[in-house]
């Protein structure tokens, strides 16, 4: 079952439209990655996604249930931490739970619980004006967990954390659909935040939805590429040509031919050197999927321009 | 109704060591405080019909009413909504599975416990005052004793009266993350009462409400109006401050007035100004007499 879908969402402020007919599929029980460049409209969406604004047009499942019809019985079951965590200052760790779990009636052991996930518990007692970083962002999870949800959604969850801060809650979301079974719903700007936890992926970039589906078939896409250093570059790209290679010659004068194999870098250099050419570089290199995310952005980008 | 409850509960957890709760006991504190050193210098003691107790009730009740108690509401619902836009945490509350009204109402209704607590300090410090003030100067000593229910019914009147104030800013508080728009509303509100206080419009201007209630003006009860509209009124106003919160889509405050909406306020007054003086004038001259009509020329002495 899904534990998100959404048929044509778009959402307008003013006269711009920010989310523009996306199609969401989430697959419950592991995590999905939602990626897209600033301003691509991810916040938006998820804002639609909890129900905090209404969608123009569209509709939001969750669980298989319209999230208009049947939004408290739905949230019951969801947790959300939107962009910064929302935190008291002025109350502890532990009070800022008590404040959410009193509100949604959740039982008293729940906040134990929640700050054993994070782990917090030492620090629960200090004022929240007193955390770092990392430790306000641990606690706005902890408050995302306290309903037992079977759906977390993460909107840009490790924004300003060091690099250790953004290790440890990597860790914690990777940790939740295996050992809780949750989905989680994660959104994020930088491809590398979520290539090794997701199972899911989808682009979003100017409020479309550019690709989604499993991240091993983003993955496939990924090619060996051979780049050619070599002396004369236009007659041996005319010499590769003519022995029925598609060869891309570049402006810092070297060559490459995509989709090449190792076999192929063996022919290739064969075949040049001899022709006389003086090969002094040959490479056989992997587009990065940061590249594929640069890339379908990249093209979106001009078709709109051209368009 | 277990959701209000369970809003109230979390409501007032989040009240812990903020000025809010604290200003609850310092406003009235103040004010007993002025009393006391006044009642020190009581000169008319020796004067028949000199009432203790009347005085002490009176002149604190009329600066809690006039001055106080409407600048405390709009700081305390200034600081109440202030709590939840510091952080944003307003899409952290909207999307928990509470519906929107449960979330508006408590906030409503922690001010109007506030206030409750802060308006009966007022009442405990003011009977603290007058035993103080006895043991001080034995000859203050009234014949009669203190009419603790008189003043207690007089007190919750008056608390009652403010309601509409309340709600009236509990909405500014929440629709706004600006406080210096919500200070400034309120500043102006009761600035504005000095001068409804002489006007017809003062049966019925807000902020004069609690004042109305206390009776002060011979032969022209106001209090049972200033209840009605007050009361009455400040339920009306909650559950229309409660609707717009239900339906507003956004889980965000506006952060300063948009030109239309201020182009409407100003409408409004405008409107209820004409009204006010088109009443004004129909009352006060029943049977127009017709030598009273003045002629353009004549307005314009010396021109």
């Amino acid at each position: 079952m899904l534990a998100i879908e959404t048929g044509r969402l778009s959402k307008q402020f003013g006269k711009r439209l920010v989310v523009d007919g996306i199609d969401l599929r989430v697959p419950s029980a592991q995590v999905y990655g939602f990626l897209g460049p600033n301003g691509a409209g991810k916040t938006t969406t998820i804002r639609m996604l909890l129900g905090l604004i209404r969608p123009d047009e569209g509709k939001v499942h969750l669980f298989g249930d319209v999230l208009a019809e049947h939004r408290l019985a739905l949230l019951k079951r969801v947790g959300a931490l939107v962009e910064m965590p929302s935190l008291y200052p002025h109350l502890t760790g532990r009070e800022n739970l008590e404040v959410t779990r009193r509100l949604i009636g959740a039982p008293a052991g729940a906040i134990a619980r929640v700050l054993d996930i994070v782990a917090l518990a030492k620090d629960a007692h200090r004022l929240v004006r007193e955390y770092s970083l990392g430790m306000r962002q641990r606690l706005g999870l902890a408050l995302a967990l306290l309903n037992q949800p079977e759906l977390l959604i993460l909107d840009e969850p490790t924004n300003g954390l060091d690099p250790a801060g953004i290790h440890e809650m990597r860790d914690l979301i990777r940790r939740l659909p295996v050992e809780f079974g949750i989905t989680v719903f994660l959104s994020s700007h930088l491809l590398g935040e979520v290539e090794q936890i997701a199972g899911n992926i989808g682009i979003i970039h100017a409020g479309r939805l550019l690709f989604q589906g499993p991240l091993a078939e983003l993955r496939a896409r990924q090619e060996k590429r051979l780049l050619i250093g070599v002396s004369s570059p236009e007659e041996a790209a005319r010499c590769l040509e003519a022995a029925n290679r598609t060869v891309n010659l570049r402006d810092d004068g070297t060559l490459t031919i995509a989709g090449a194999s190792q076999a192929d870098a063996v022919d290739v250099n064969r075949l040049l050197v001899n022709q006389g050419f003086d090969v002094f570089q040959l490479t056989l290199s992997q587009i990065t999927l940061e590249d594929i995310f640069l890339g379908l952005t990249k093209n979106a980008e001009t078709e709109r321009s051209d368009s | 109704m277990t959701t209000l409850l369970r809003a109230l509960h979390a409501e007032s957890l989040k009240l812990k060591r903020t000025l809010a709760f604290r200003m609850v006991f310092i406003a009235p504190l103040l004010v007993a405080l002025l009393q006391f050193f006044m009642g020190l210098n009581q000169r008319r003691a020796a004067q028949p019909g000199f009432n203790l107790w009347e005085t002490i009730f009176n002149a604190s009740l009329v600066i809690w009413a006039i001055f106080m108690l409407p600048l405390l509401i709009t700081l305390e619902t200034a600081l109440l909504a202030g709590i939840e836009h510091g952080e944003k945490q307003w899409k952290h509350l909207l999307a928990l599975p509470i519906p929107r009204s449960a979330v508006y109402a408590s906030k409503f209704m922690i001010a109007l416990a506030l206030t409750l607590l802060s308006t009966l300090t007022l009442f405990g410090l003011s009977l603290l005052n007058g035993y103080a003030l006895i043991k001080l100067r034995p000859e203050l000593a009234s014949s009669a004793p203190p009419e603790f229910l008189k003043w207690l019914f007089v007190v919750l009147k008056l608390w009652t009266a403010s309601w509409l104030i309340i709600a009236i800013h509990t909405w500014i508080g929440i629709r706004w993350s600006s406080l210096t728009l919500a200070l400034g509303a309120g500043v102006a509100g009761t600035f504005f009462a000095l001068f409804a206080a002489s006007a017809r419009i003062g049966k019925f201007y807000p902020w004069l409400l609690p004042m109305n209630s206390l009776n002060l003006i011979e032969g022209e009860p106001r209090d049972t109006l200033a209840l009605l509209i007050g009361g009455l009124g400040g339920v009306v106003a909650f559950g229309l401050g409660c609707l717009e919160f239900t339906r507003r889509d956004s889980d965000e405050p506006e952060t300063s007035m948009s030109r239309r909406f201020l182009l409407a306020v100003g409408a409004a007054g405008i409107a209820l100004a004409i009204l006010g003086v088109a009443m004004q004038s129909a009352k006060s001259d029943p049977a127009p007499p017709k030598p009273s009509s003045v002629t353009p020329a004549d307005s314009r002495p010396g021109s």
